[in-house]
């Protein structure tokens, strides 16, 4: 009696048996390690993303002054953004321009457009109430380009100080390192 | 029962199963480029200030302690400018020419540390900015008082009025 097997053989000339390279079991890869790996790099990034992106992250293209003292918003504050770099002025999260720094020192409709933009996000907030029951405070925050002159930075607070904004607020990069900011 | 010899060896013989860990896989390779891109590099942080108001008047007439003198430092282009309330005194101190013209803050930073062991119930310095300062000078500024113990920063930009001479 024949008895098959799996092993494909080649008789074709006598001589020893030969087993067939085609049929061979593929090996399979081992990939534990690589999830392993993974999963260390999974939690590492859990721990240190922020889902708040547009107050922590660098506006494109500004270079922005560096502090070692941080501070927190007012409890109970929502913040309203406004980008202002050495060409342009952008407001709030979803980038609105409203023009450059000369056309916002000299054109009164922009600067009218910038207040009323101000003016609109600032009732809204403070009609908005918070998990304690209480009403948000509308706080500045401004993002500027460390190159500009203070006289635009000037013109801005007060612009924002008409509209009620009490609390303004400076954006700068952390740093732990006091010779950083002493120019040492 | 006896198994019959074939089925035995059968049974003795299976691996165990491995676990099936693509899906996994495809998971972890949404999530991780995911991560990255809203992953903090740098941190930013905030710096808080107040604007100036008129000087109030009235206030309680049953103080015993005279109210702390006010402090201002004034940044110009060239110099920094301490003044403090009720002093004559004034603490310049002027850009360092040495190498290329750049702010003394090593200087600012101790005479203001100083200032605060003399005005020690003092917790807030106002700033006055020179209009062609630049911002990054003004933060420095703010940075190095709320450090020495000035947490409140009253900004008091210079007004410029303009009359028209008939």
């Amino acid at each position: 009696m024949i008895r098959r097997t799996n092993v494909s053989v080649n008789r074709g000339r006598g001589g020893p048996f030969k087993r067939n390279p085609e049929k061979r079991k593929m090996k399979e890869l081992n990939i534990t390690s690589l999830i392993d790996i993974l999963t260390i790099l999974l939690v590492f990034m859990i721990k240190n993303v922020s889902m708040d992106a547009t107050s922590r992250m660098i506006p494109q293209g500004m270079e922005m002054p560096t502090t070692i003292t941080r501070e927190k918003l007012v409890e109970s504050g929502q913040a309203v953004v406004v980008k202002i770099y050495p060409n342009k002025i952008l407001y709030g999260r979803e980038n609105i321009m409203v023009g450059t720094l000369k056309e916002f020192v000299k054109d009164e409709e922009i600067r009218n457009t910038l207040v009323n933009y101000l003016k609109m996000e600032a009732d809204q907030i403070s009609k908005t109430v918070n998990s304690e029951g209480a009403n948000n405070i509308p706080c500045l925050l401004i993002q500027a380009d460390k190159t500009l002159d203070c006289k635009y930075i000037s013109y801005f607070i007060r612009t924002s100080a008409r509209v009620g904004f009490a609390n303004i607020y400076f954006s700068t990069i952390h740093s732990e390192n006091k010779e950083e900011v002493l120019n040492l | 029962m006896a198994i019959a010899p074939s089925r035995r060896s059968r049974i003795t013989k299976q691996d165990p199963r491995e676990p099936n860990l693509i899906p996994i896989m495809n998971l972890f390779i949404v999530v991780i480029p995911m991560l990255m891109t809203m992953m903090v590099a740098v941190h930013l942080s905030m710096l808080e200030i107040t604007l100036s108001t008129g000087s109030g008047g009235g206030g309680q007439t049953e103080e015993k302690e005279a109210p702390p003198k006010e402090i201002t430092l004034g940044l110009f282009t060239d110099k920094f400018e301490l003044k403090v309330e009720g002093t004559k005194d004034v603490i310049q101190i002027p850009i360092d020419k040495k190498e290329y013209p750049q702010y003394n803050y090593v200087k600012l930073d101790e005479s203001i540390a100083e200032l605060k062991r003399e005005n020690e119930r003092q917790n807030a310095i106002k700033i006055v900015p020179d209009p062609k300062v630049k911002f990054d000078t003004l933060l420095r500024t703010i940075d190095i008082c709320k450090d020495n113990g000035f947490p409140d920063i009253i900004y008091s930009p210079p007004v410029t009025k303009h009359y028209r001479v008939k």
